[in-house]
């Protein structure tokens, strides 16, 4: 039987390692991307998608939240950047940084909640938009969902890591994001090459406990 | 299609051969950027450069692909679940004294931006110069949401970002292929309707009055 990673794609064939997928221990983790063995699935488990009706697009929809605004500006200041229009860039992203800071305060900011939000992503959200996606022939949006959905994966991963052993989850390592797809890494060093959307290295950020 | 070099400086060099080929001296700079108002866009740089480190950009991009409104609705539901992850772990990281929570809370509330504004990106607002993109500025400068929002860098943006989509205005137009006359309505895309050429090669005949 094979296992294969739902971060990174890297294959356990247990025929080659000699060593059943089951007696591995807990924290074992994907060799390629760090994911815990709780992310693997089983070869030709994949079920055939269901279409999942659309849904209607609410009645407010032209008013985007604050936090939706913060995203589409920083988001600008990026595409003005990436066209070296460094002016215009610092414009976006001042814009941006209003927009962020008008989010209102979360009552929902336990670990708890996070999980649980990812949860929902991942069970409801992200099978929908890659349903509606896929209906659409939308190659661009079936890009952002599998992109979306692994480093989701990731961010449930690490905060049930969290919860379940605390600080030593950690254990002196430091913490990464990749720029590019928000992929996060915990280790000395990042990965070569980002197992998700394939970066280099240096497109890694090191997370400090100061930095913003 | 007017196009300018730029340079990317992780990747250059220094060999120098953009110095030589440049006609006009806009690569010969203190700080390294190619100077925009000298350069004319010959392309003779990115063609000598031997580590690749110029390439060409345009000044005009195109329109993007529209998005359907289904795409668009299940884009927006979980750009807004990820931006109210971002909140919730920004103050995860705020509240705690741990050191580890602390970064691992940045990480989240990092890699969460980072998706939203990917989600966004194919929800319409890819490109500064888009209609979208255009339209939101004027929404919100025409109802600014609070007394603190930059109004005066919202409406210099406006001005500086070219928008990519004309507003179709509607009226009469020769085509420069087949030399037919035709109108078109406000609000319609001017395609000649005998040989269906469009854009430049349509002549719009400014002092016809409806």
């Amino acid at each position: 039987m094979k296992y294969i990673c739902s971060v990174c794609g890297y294959v356990y064939d247990e025929e080659a390692e000699g060593i059943p997928f089951s007696s591995l221990p807990d924290d074992w983790k994907c060799p390629m991307c760090g994911a815990p063995k709780s992310l693997f699935e089983e070869e030709e488990s994949k079920e055939k998608e269901e279409e999942i009706p659309a849904d209607v697009i609410p009645e407010d929809g032209e008013k985007l939240s604050p936090g939706i605004l913060a995203a589409i500006f920083s988001n600008l200041a990026r595409g003005a950047e990436k066209q070296y229009l460094p002016h215009s860039s610092d414009l976006y992203r001042d814009i941006a940084e209003y927009f962020t800071k008008a989010v209102p305060e979360s009552s929902k900011n336990k670990l708890e909640d996070i999980l649980s939000s990812s949860d929902d992503e991942l069970s409801r959200l992200y099978p929908k938009l890659r349903s509606i996606a896929s209906s659409n022939k939308d190659r661009g949006t079936l890009r952002v969902t599998v992109w979306g959905e692994k480093v989701t994966r990731m961010i449930k991963a690490i905060t049930e890591g969290y919860l379940k052993e605390g600080e030593d989850f950690l254990k002196n390592n430091d913490v990464w994001v990749c720029s590019v797809c928000g992929f996060i890494y915990i280790g000395n060093n990042p990965p070569r090459i980002c197992p998700v959307c394939k970066v280099p290295d240096w497109k890694f950020e090191r997370i400090t406990e100061e930095a913003v | 299609m007017k196009l300018r070099a730029v340079r990317n400086l992780r990747l250059c060099t220094k060999d120098c051969l953009c110095l030589y080929v440049c006609p006009t001296g806009a690569t010969d700079t203190e700080d390294s950027v190619i100077d925009a108002d000298k350069c004319t866009g010959c392309g003779m740089c990115a063609n000598a450069c031997p580590s690749g480190a110029i390439s060409m950009v345009p000044y005009d991009y195109p329109v993007q692909q529209k998005k359907t409104e289904s795409v668009k609705a299940a884009i927006l539901a979980l750009a807004k679940s990820k931006s109210d992850n971002e909140k919730a772990a920004l103050e995860a990281a705020e509240n705690s004294d741990k050191p580890g929570l602390k970064k691992l809370m940045k990480a989240i509330a990092k890699s969460e931006r980072l998706i939203a504004e990917d989600l966004m990106r194919e929800g319409g607002y890819m490109l500064p110069q888009s209609k979208n993109s255009h339209d939101l500025l004027k929404t919100l400068i025409a109802d600014p949401p609070s007394a603190s929002f930059p109004l005066d860098k919202a409406k210099e943006l406006l001005r500086l970002v070219k928008c990519n989509e004309e507003e179709h205005e509607g009226g009469r137009y020769r085509c420069s292929v087949c030399f037919t006359e035709f109108e078109t309505e406000k609000g319609e895309e001017a395609v000649c309707p005998m040989c269906r050429a469009q854009g430049d090669d349509l002549e719009r005949l400014k002092d016809y009055e409806n």
